[in-house]
């Protein structure tokens, strides 16, 4: 376990974004997971981007935000 | 203390995709249309040169080669998208709100926040090649609700005129980031000074036609140079019907960017 904060990281190819608290249930990554403990050839769900092209962001969510990324 | 960097015309990444293969889902105009782009930022594979300015990721000068080629439909998010169009024609189907199909000729111009998800396609319907810039840029929330706006650009009323088009002045067409997209189309001889909102706000220029001293550098054809920490610079007009595009950015501290430098520092 570690306390490091969550990550949030946006894919460069079309703006799809992975927060490591939300996961991507509906992709079968649970909440939680670590961006590190996604396997490197995972890639972005919407364009195919490879991982390393994801950043890593800091920028919040619109009100709602949240609940459509849980979902996206 | 102020920074700065030059990108010439042939260091930007150049890149060719046709409409065959597996490409053919992605670009358009199957079997003979192809794109062509140069990004003076990261595109998908392109990670050879600098990774963004700011607030900005894609600064792609493209063209649509061929009736019938574009992009295919195709999603994003987040990314507030610009497009300025040059030439030809550009088709714009895009599903934000109701959804919309928009056409663009040289001048007009159009930023599409992706927020919370959106798709879109573009396409050059007609003989002429349509020629644009695009802009992609980081926004100021996630998952807002999507949005698009279209403008124009009086180029023949507005010469020898810093024009904001993308913005927060009258008239601009409203972003969700920190961040101004101006215009300049003027005449040989003309100086005009740059004043960035604060020095926490850099600034890209990028000269699409023409030849300027920009802060005292010589830009020519598809040359940029992108300014921070600097509370104003000049703009001098070297060759007639000069046009530069000029993204102002709130400067955020970004590791991508940071990392990069580092390691091409002393280049
Ligand atoms: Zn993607």
């Amino acid at each position: 376990m570690t306390d490091e904060p969550f990550k949030r990281l946006m894919c460069l190819g079309c703006g799809f974004s992975y927060d490591e608290a939300l996961g991507l249930p509906e992709h079968g990554i649970a909440p939680g997971t670590r961006w590190a403990d996604i396997p490197a050839d995972w890639v972005c769900p919407d364009c195919g981007t490879p991982k390393h092209l994801f950043e890593m962001i800091v920028v919040g969510y619109a009100p709602g935000g949240p609940d459509l990324a849980r979902t996206a | 203390m102020s920074q700065s960097f030059i990108i010439r015309n042939e260091e930007r990444g150049h890149d060719l995709i046709k409409s065959d293969g597996s490409r053919s889902s992605y670009i358009a105009g199957h079997p003979d249309g192809f794109v062509t782009r140069a990004s003076s930022f990261n595109f998908h594979e392109y990670q050879g040169g600098r990774p963004g300015f700011g607030t900005i990721r894609v600064f792609g000068d493209e063209v649509f080669h061929g009736a019938g080629c574009g992009y295919n439909m195709h999603p994003h998010h987040n990314f507030a998208i610009c497009a300025f169009v040059f030439g030809g024609q550009l088709t714009h189907v895009n599903t934000a709100g109701e959804g919309m199909v928009d056409q663009l000729r040289a001048g007009d111009y159009y930023v599409f926040s992706a927020g919370s998800g959106g798709k879109h396609s573009e396409l050059s319907i007609t003989t002429e090649d349509m020629q644009a810039i695009y802009l992609w840029v980081l926004p100021e929330q996630l998952y807002l609700p999507p949005s698009y706006h279209r403008g124009h650009f009086d180029f023949r009323r507005r010469r020898n005129e810093l024009v904001q088009l993308v913005g927060n002045a009258d008239g601009a067409l409203p972003i969700p980031q920190d961040l101004r997209v101006s215009r300049l189309i003027a005449d040989k001889g003309r100086t005009f000074r740059y004043a960035p909102r604060t020095l926490g706000h850099g600034t890209y220029v990028f000269v699409r036609e023409g030849r300027i001293g920009c802060s005292g550098t010589e830009l020519g054809h598809r040359d940029s140079m992108g300014l921070s920490s600097v509370d104003g610079f000049d703009i001098e007009i070297i060759d007639d019907d000069s046009d530069i595009l000029i993204v102002e950015t709130v400067m955020i501290d970004e590791a991508n960017i940071r990392t990069w430098e580092s390691e091409h520092a002393g280049h």
